[in-house]
């Protein structure tokens, strides 16, 4: 296991991405078929930085995010291929933040998510990585007290500093402070909080828990909770949306962790409350250095939030660039589509530009663009082969053959690059 | 063609440019608790809301949930029958005038034959208490589509089942007539024949919200109660079905009741706009209007916060806290408690310091009990002088916001017993602000300031 002191550190090079996805690819078996859910997505998370993954229903955002921590169910699902190369910001462990090869000269600890053991995954998830859901009505135990479900973290990530916050020496090996290092770490039976509970442990015991609950309020403060001392002792059930929201954003920052995940995390909520959970979002992400992986299917709030975007489309990227240039020069036609679907001011009514048709099937798609179909710039070449991402401008990637035709091929559309 | 073979005659349809008129209607919950179920309060979903719907028009509801708009639409559509005042149907405009005079005397006050004669009107007109074949009139002519196809298509019953079912229930059509109807209108919201003998699990999203409109379609009603019909859909799905709706209501001259809590949306679709607030209207106007000169501050909160694309402001304004318990609303505005704009005139009052002292550390475990005189005047007892001196020296400090402490006309300290008594106010009532545009607020807007 390894533990993050503040010595151990290492800066990331300005511009070095936290997350390297490479041609992941996430499929299911179902009876009809193998569903191609992810199908080659690369992209880079920055450091630092906010990436919005925007796309409809079914295109595989959430199962792209969910592979980062292993919560991909298998089966049914089988990751077909790729990797995910984590570099977080402790020092690499063969060489000490020196940089050799396992860790890319980067000095950084750097893991492929998809190809470690499930120990490691555990040591990772909640504390490097963190995810917030997008209902955290069900995310959240209603079983379980807000302060329990906060304090899970610290017994699984930060029990070491627990116990010396409460001034129980680690490497004591007397059946006391074993019994309460198993405390720490949430790992208890109850004859042991039996004993835990008799005169000889008890301060030690309480110390603990004075400890854990001072963490667990300090995070809950963090998110901007009034009086947290009394709102951990709730249960999900007696808050509101944005509270349980604001609880979950808790939860995940309470490591101080590299990388958040944030699967949709106001779309269960009204406007005035999604607003304050985003200010909170970017707030804390500044504060914290956290690289942010925004999924969302608004495209209106990633405009918000992010600093850059992908868009996604039936299991593969069809174009990422900077926030700015995905609103003002969207290249692919699928971007466009969804832009001019968002009713504005200026639409008259009844005259929105849908995109027309549905998501096709994900069922062994043929080799052919995955837009093919709902196109409006539809050509043959569409249809037989398969459009890879291309540079179509400084930082900006587009699959689509009208900025990146083979040689020789012909009866491509002309596209007018200034409409929007 | 409609046969009523009943002696009692349906109010006839009428050219009204009136549909709908909505009269002080409330809908109380009652909440119950213990062993006996005994009644301990009312959550107050809607409170007194009136407004009218023109035809061939639609009418955009827009708040945060729970703010009652749900419960409203059940109303008007007759699912749920209100506490007190009533949706009135197909009047015309003498009819109109000839009820509003009657309700705008007090219950108490009306003679004999003014209260038959309202009692009569409310038999034809008044959604809850309508007599059989008026009922039956209007139900066929108020249809609802609900947000969550899923939940409201039945899963074991076929596309052809769901769609025919109203002219089953109305005895409009049978065997190949009723397939044929159905078809018909499946193509009106572009299916089609092959989708006939399907199950709704078997469709997408937006394929099974067209269903609930296809449905909704079917018996060709006036009014369509619309239940946030794209929230659960994608943008390029949702344009799609707006596109359609707006089609059908071309061509049909059909009147809409749009909930949405999605500001874009209710703009796109929308000629009205009432804007509702924990079960009372803030604000109700034309679209323009509300959108350019907006004059309740939760509308403008409400349009700061909503995302849009190359909007200037790019700094997301929010609004504190978050919406009171509806069972007990505040008194006065029911929005000064999280208005950004209150004033000691916006009904300041005891749940306040309440709701202050939940928030504040520790202050709350040591208040033992609350003695009202009324709304605006209480007692506070604590476990201690300190306490009690605490919050006296609170009231008084920057830790309350300005506009309630000009609202506090008495601190009394007495011992571990503190007085606070507020100005009291009337409930902020609506007042005209422009053509058609009413506003629930003790300000103008030059006064605060825009």
């Amino acid at each position: 296991m390894t533990v993050a002191t503040d010595d151990m550190v290492v800066p990331s090079r300005a511009g070095a991405a936290v997350a390297s996805v490479v041609d992941l690819r996430v499929h299911f078996r179902s009876k009809a078929g193998i569903v191609h859910a992810v199908d080659g997505v690369s992209f880079d998370i920055k450091d630092g930085e906010t990436l919005g993954l925007v796309g409809e229903t079914g295109c595989g955002k959430t199962v792209t995010a969910r592979s980062f921590l292993g919560l991909v169910p298998t089966p049914p699902g089988i990751i077909a291929g790729g990797s995910i190369l984590f570099r977080s910001h402790q020092a690499c462990p063969s060489c000490g933040g020196a940089g050799c090869d396992r860790c890319t000269e980067t000095g950084q600890h750097t893991v492929d998510l998809l190809d470690i053991p499930e120990s490691e995954m555990r040591a990772i998830r909640g504390d490097r990585i963190a995810m917030v859901f997008q209902d955290p009505g069900k995310a959240l135990n209603p079983a379980l007290s807000i302060r329990a479900q906060v304090a899970e973290v610290f017994y699984q990530h930060r029990w070491r500093e627990l116990l010396a916050d409460a001034g129980i020496d680690e490497d004591d090996r007397s059946i006391a402070s074993s019994l309460i290092r198993r405390k720490a770490r949430d790992l208890s039976r109850w004859p042991e909080d039996i004993l835990l509970s008799l005169p000889p442990l008890r301060a030690k015991r309480n110390r603990l828990r004075t400890v854990t609950r001072a963490r667990v309020a300090d995070a809950l403060a963090e998110t901007q909770i009034a009086n947290p001392k009394k709102l951990m002792e709730r249960y999900p059930h007696e808050l509101s949306g944005g509270m349980r929201q604001r609880v979950m954003i808790a939860q995940a920052l309470a490591c101080d962790p590299d990388l958040l995940i944030a699967d949709e995390p106001t779309t269960a909520l009204d406007v005035t409350v999604q607003a304050r959970i985003l200010d909170l979002v970017k707030e804390l992400q500044e504060r914290h250095r956290t690289s942010v992986l925004y999924i969302s299917h608004d495209l209106s709030l990633v405009s918000k939030v992010c600093d850059r975007v992908a868009v996604m489309y039936a299991g593969r990227i069809v174009e990422t660039a900077a926030t700015d240039v995905i609103f003002s020069d969207p290249r692919h036609p699928y971007t466009r589509g969804l832009l001019a679907a968002i009713p504005a001011a200026s639409h008259e009514r009844g005259k929105l530009v849908g995109i027309s048709g549905t998501v096709p099937e994900l069922i062994d798609p043929p080799a052919m663009c995955r837009f093919a179909g709902r196109c409006p710039y539809e050509a043959e070449l569409c249809r037989t082969t398969d459009p890879m991402p291309a540079s179509a401008g400084e930082d900006h990637e587009v699959a689509c053959f009208i900025h990146d035709a083979p040689p020789g091929a012909t009866g491509l559309p002309s596209f007018d690059l200034r409409v929007r | 063609m409609r046969i009523f073979a009943r002696d009692e005659q349906p109010a006839p349809s009428i050219d009204s440019d009136r549909m709908l008129a909505v009269r002080g209607l409330r809908k109380y919950f009652p909440i119950k608790e213990g062993a006996m179920q005994r009644v301990a309060g009312h959550v107050k979903a809607v409170d007194g809301v009136s407004f009218d719907l023109k035809r061939g028009d639609t009418l955009g509801l827009v708040g945060e949930s729970g703010c009652g708009k749900t419960t409203l639409g059940k109303c008007v559509s007759g699912l749920v029958d209100p506490t007190e005042g009533g949706v009135y149907f197909s009047l015309s405009d003498e009819v109109q005038l000839q009820l509003d005079d009657l309700l705008a005397i007090p219950a108490e006050n009306r003679t004999e034959a003014e209260e038959a004669e309202l009692d009569r009107l409310e038999q034809l007109h008044r959604v809850d208490r309508m007599g059989r074949d008026s009922w039956r009139h209007y139900r066929r002519n108020c249809q609802v589509v609900f947000q969550e196809s899923f939940a409201s298509l039945n899963p074991r019953h076929l596309v052809k089942d769901i769609v025919g079912r109203p002219l089953r229930v109305h005895r409009e059509a049978s065997g190949d007539e009723l397939t044929n109807r159905v078809v018909d209108l499946l193509e009106q919201v572009g299916m089609g024949r092959q989708h006939l003998y399907r199950y709704p699990h078997q469709f997408s999203g937006g394929q099974r919200q067209r269903i609930s409109v296809a449905r909704a379609l079917a018996l060709d009603p006036e009014l369509i109660v619309l239940d946030e019909p794209t929230s659960a859909l994608d943008v390029s799905v949702q344009a799609q079905i707006l596109n359609l709706l707006h089609e059908l209501q071309q061509e049909h001259n059909l009147t809409y009741l749009f909930i949405s809590h999605d500001l874009s949306v209710v703009r796109h679709m929308a000629d009205q706009i009432v804007v509702m607030y924990l079960g009372r209207v803030a604000e109700a106007g034309p679209t323009e209007a509300i959108f350019d000169q907006p004059m309740h501050p939760y509308t403008e909160a409400l349009l700061a916060a909503s995302p849009e694309i190359g909007a200037v402001d790019d700094s997301m304004p929010s609004l504190e806290g978050s919406v009171p318990d509806p069972a007990r609303p505040p008194s006065g505005c029911r929005f000064h408690t999280r208005c950004p704009v209150a004033t000691p005139l916006c009904g300041w009052d005891v749940d306040d310091v309440v709701r202050w002292l939940e928030d504040s550390d520790g202050m709350f475990d040591a208040l033992t009990g609350v003695t009202r005189d009324s709304e605006f005047d209480a007692w506070f007892t604590f476990d201690s002088t300190e306490d009690a001196g605490r919050l006296g020296e609170a009231v008084k400090s920057d830790s309350v916001s300005a506009s309630m402490r000009g609202a506090l006309e008495e601190v009394t300290v007495d011992g571990n017993r503190i007085r606070l008594r507020f100005t009291p106010v009337d409930p902020v009532e609506l007042t005209v602000r422009g053509p058609d545009h009413v506003a629930a607020c003790v300000l103008e807007r030059r006064e605060r300031g825009v």
